[in-house]
């Protein structure tokens, strides 16, 4: 038996060698720069900064790991600097469905084609709420109610128009048969507490907003969230069905994830592939990620790629059709 | 009320280890290096420390935060008063005083007045939070997009009434910066203005950018326009340091005064210290037996901002505490350390996590403490600099600004607005033109327009959205007081000036 274990252990660390010997694996020779292009303290940079802690706690990358921050232009500054780095696979940056927005609304020249996709990592999903008050019970309530009337209800939403939070309810409305050209945004400046503070004070009418800054609102009995953009219902707040269950056919990730410079070869791709697959395997990774109230949501190389290819063609015409492509 | 204060002795006794204490020594220490560099704020020191508190408990982790926080504030003045270039926004204000009176040789006072002020207004604002943190939340959420707008253009006209007489010029000054905050990208719209094509300028011109412009770059040139060079500094009295026994008599009330105020002002949202500092100074100006005073060195001018920005900065806890929403940069990136620590912030943390809520409160009471026992001694130490030559101040303050430019943004674009700021706050002085109205407008333009026209969306576009609501209204009334009040005063100064000339 100890014999067999030791031919065992040799074979492995043979078949090991002659694997290290024989592929032309890649592995970082430098120090790797995360890109976070916001400020620090955002989703960007806090998932830029999970993952390098995860990386380097867990091992899964040998060398230093140091996340910049290169905040402006709705990402294109950090980007940009990423897209200098071509060829060189020791640059990552953190992304979302804004490295495909930007270019589709016309405030970027940058594209998701500019890059090589690596993972997308987490996603958040999207709440709609309005105040505990409201005379709303239901999703199917307020989109009643708007269809009837689109102006009735002022919308809060930030930090622009275009985002993610803001189509997304769009499409719910459309699909419901709401006449979208008609609603009332009021566009606040900071994402999610600009636009909470507003439905609280009973400044709008509703929200549309990431679910992690409703959700200890909803529980606390403040706000009462009428719909989420999930595929099925989550763990934290079973109490509130998805968009799907009220009748209208629609999913909407708020994601984010991670990507390298233009010109990446296969096997660089093949190591963060792995490096990444690894990591959101760990707990230590989907707590973080929880605490910040996200979820894991996993897609590799070519699953991403995929995916962004996908939304582009789904998101292009709606951005068109609202008019919110800049010339 | 004996809850109150039995949880806070649960906060303290949270905070209150050695760890914790060595911890805010450094996060002292650390801030104040950190809000001396213009252009690098409490948030960014805040966030460097982001990594470091992974391996910290939550108490130790805030604890810390808080300390770098007023370092930050406190370093920020230091810088304004050295040398003219506020550190951070909020301590914009403590420029107008402070530096003269570093030029007249009393920046040992300017500085112990900035550390004393900044102690007392904080510690109040600390009991006020202990004790009035649910009313002033609520207070806060009454504050929309309406409210906003009527605040913001109450605390427009009060800086453009601060250059008495001059009110055109003023007017002046204020459309400027309204002019400059108005380029970027429109956030209600999503329209592209006033950019020429350029990319760089799609976020808007950054207010600290043009502020360390117009502020140390124009003092830069003004020393190589001017014979009797700016930072020439009567060195001699620069070792006495303290203050003396009548300055205190002077600045103790504007103190208490200025913090309540502030206090309220720094609850609100996107109401940052510039301007609770800058509101704090108007009132103090009026209330004074000597207005002409003021921005000729006068020690109130110093104490009366610095008490407010701290105030305001203990205050922007509040919404995050008792709302869950952060009121501030700083207080965002703070939120963001907590919630990878665990900590799920929100109207429930009171009840859900105590400990940690009261420890934040209790932290900023040891914070306050430490950082006045640790700053009061190296003040003269740091007056001194001033000592040093002209050739070599003065390049230490251009390597400063444009450090500090670069670090906000990491574009070297930046420099040209840096170098334009520079020139138009020369031409201004040289114009006699006040730089305080186009700074304010800088800062908040952006929000003046935003919250007016967030207003608009709710009656489509009608002006009465503002005669429902009674907050709104009164601040529409006091700007236009103010207004007609300053046109009152300066008519009755031209007229004693024609009736001495006859």
């Amino acid at each position: 038996m100890k014999d067999l274990k030791f031919v065992f252990a040799a074979v492995v660390t043979m078949a090991s060698l002659v694997t290290n010997a024989s592929a032309k694996d890649w592995v970082p020779e430098s120090t790797i720069e995360i890109v976070a292009p916001a400020s620090p303290g955002g989703g960007w940079d806090l998932t830029a900064r999970a993952v390098q802690r995860t990386l380097t706690e867990e091992k899964l990358v040998n060398k230093n790991i140091i996340v910049s921050n290169k905040p402006g232009g709705g990402g294109a500054t950090g980007w940009t600097y990423l897209k200098g780095k071509a060829g060189n696979p020791h640059y990552l940056a953190a992304n979302s469905s804004l490295v495909l927005l930007n270019n589709l609304l016309g405030s970027s020249e940058l594209t998701y084609k500019d890059f090589t996709p690596i993972a997308m990592l987490t996603t958040e999903w999207i709440s709609v709420a309005v105040k505990a008050d409201s005379p709303y019970k239901t999703g199917k309530d307020l989109l009643e109610a708007l269809k009837k009337d689109p102006g009735l209800l002022t919308i809060g939403v930030g930090p622009s128009l275009g985002n993610n939070d803001h189509l997304s309810f769009v499409r719910v409305a459309q699909k419901f048969g709401v006449d979208t050209s008609k609603l009332k945004w009021v566009v606040f400046e900071g994402a999610g507490g600009d636009v909470v503070m507003a439905a609280l004070g009973g400044h709008v009418g509703l929200v549309t907003t990431a679910l992690s800054e409703t959700l200890t609102q909803h529980k606390a009995g403040k706000l009462r969230i009428l719909g989420i953009t999930a595929d099925k219902r989550v763990d934290v707040l079973p109490d509130v069905p998805t968009w799907k269950e009220q009748g209208v056919d629609m999913v909407f990730p708020h994601w984010r994830g991670i990507m390298g410079p233009p010109e990446m070869t296969a096997e660089q791709i093949k190591f963060w592939d792995d490096a990444i697959g690894k990591m959101v395997q760990k707990p230590g990774f989907k707590k973080t990620i929880e605490s910040l109230n996200g979820q894991v949501y996993y897609k590799n190389s070519a699953e991403f790629k995929k995916f962004l290819e996908e939304q582009t063609a789904a998101l292009g015409p709606l951005v068109e059709q609202l008019g919110l492509r800049k010339k | 009320m004996e809850a109150v204060f039995s949880n806070l002795m649960l906060g303290f006794a949270n905070a209150l280890t050695l760890t914790n204490l060595v911890w805010v020594v450094i996060g002292s220490f650390l801030g104040t290096l950190v809000g001396m560099l213009p252009g690098v704020g409490p948030a960014t020191g805040i966030a460097i420390l982001i990594p470091v508190s992974y391996g910290m408990d939550p108490t130790t982790a805030l604890i810390t935060m808080c300390a770098i926080y007023y370092g930050a504030m406190f370093g920020g003045s230091i810088a304004s008063i050295m040398i003219n270039t506020p550190g951070d926004a909020s301590s914009i204000v403590t420029c107008f005083d402070g530096f003269r009176m570093a030029q007249q040789g009393r920046a040992g006072a300017a500085l112990a007045t900035s550390a004393i002020a900044s102690f007392i207004g904080g510690m109040i604002a600390c009991v006020m939070v202990v004790i009035l943190a649910g009313p002033a939340a609520s207070l806060a959420l009454k504050f929309g997009p309406a409210e906003m707008f009527a605040l913001i253009l109450f605390a427009m006209t009060a800086a453009i009434t601060l250059a008495e007489g001059k009110l055109l010029r003023g007017c002046v000054s204020l459309f400027i910066g309204l002019l400059v905050a108005s380029i970027g990208i429109d956030g209600q719209s999503g329209v592209i203005r006033y950019t020429m094509g350029i990319a760089a300028m799609q976020d808007g011109i950054d207010f600290l950018v043009a502020i360390i412009g117009a502020y140390a770059i124009s003092e830069v040139f003004n020393s190589f326009a001017e014979k009797d060079v700016v930072y020439n500094i009567d060195t001699k009295a620069i070792g006495k340091v303290m203050i003396t026994m009548e300055d205190w008599r002077k600045i103790r009330l504007p103190i208490v005064r200025s913090t309540p105020i502030a206090f309220f002002l720094g609850c609100l949202p996107g109401i940052g210290g510039s301007m609770t500092s800058l509101i704090a100074y108007t009132t103090e100006r009026q209330l004074s037996k000597n207005p002409e005073n003021f921005g000729k060195g006068d020690i109130v001018g110093v104490a009366a901002p610095e008490a407010a920005n701290n105030a305001s900065a203990t205050a922007s806890i509040i919404p995050m505490l008792a709302i869950g929403i952060p009121s501030s940069g700083t207080t965002a990136v703070m939120l963001g350390a907590l919630m990878m620590l665990g900590v799920q912030p929100g109207p429930m943390l009171f009840e859900m996590r105590p400990e940690i809520a009261w420890g934040v409160i209790a932290s900023m009471f040891i914070g306050n403490i430490v950082l006045v026992f640790m700053n009061m001694p190296m003040v003269p130490y740091i007056a001194k600099l001033l000592a040093l030559p002209q050739k070599l101040l003065i390049p230490i303050i251009i390597c400063l600004a444009f450090m500090g430019t670069y670090m906000m943004n990491y574009s070297a674009f930046d420099f040209f607005f840096l170098i334009m700021f520079g020139l138009l706050g020369y031409s201004m002085q040289k114009l006699d033109i006040p730089i305080p109205p186009l700074v304010l407008a800088l800062i908040l333009g952006d929000t003046l327009e935003k919250t007016f026209r967030q207003a608009m969306v709710a009656k489509s576009g009608s002006l009465t959205v503002f005669l429902d609501k009674p907050i709104a209204l009164g601040f529409i009334g006091l700007a236009a007081v103010s207004i007609l009040y300053s046109l009152y005063q300066s008519r009755k100064a031209s007229a004693k000036a024609q009736e001495t000339e006859a």
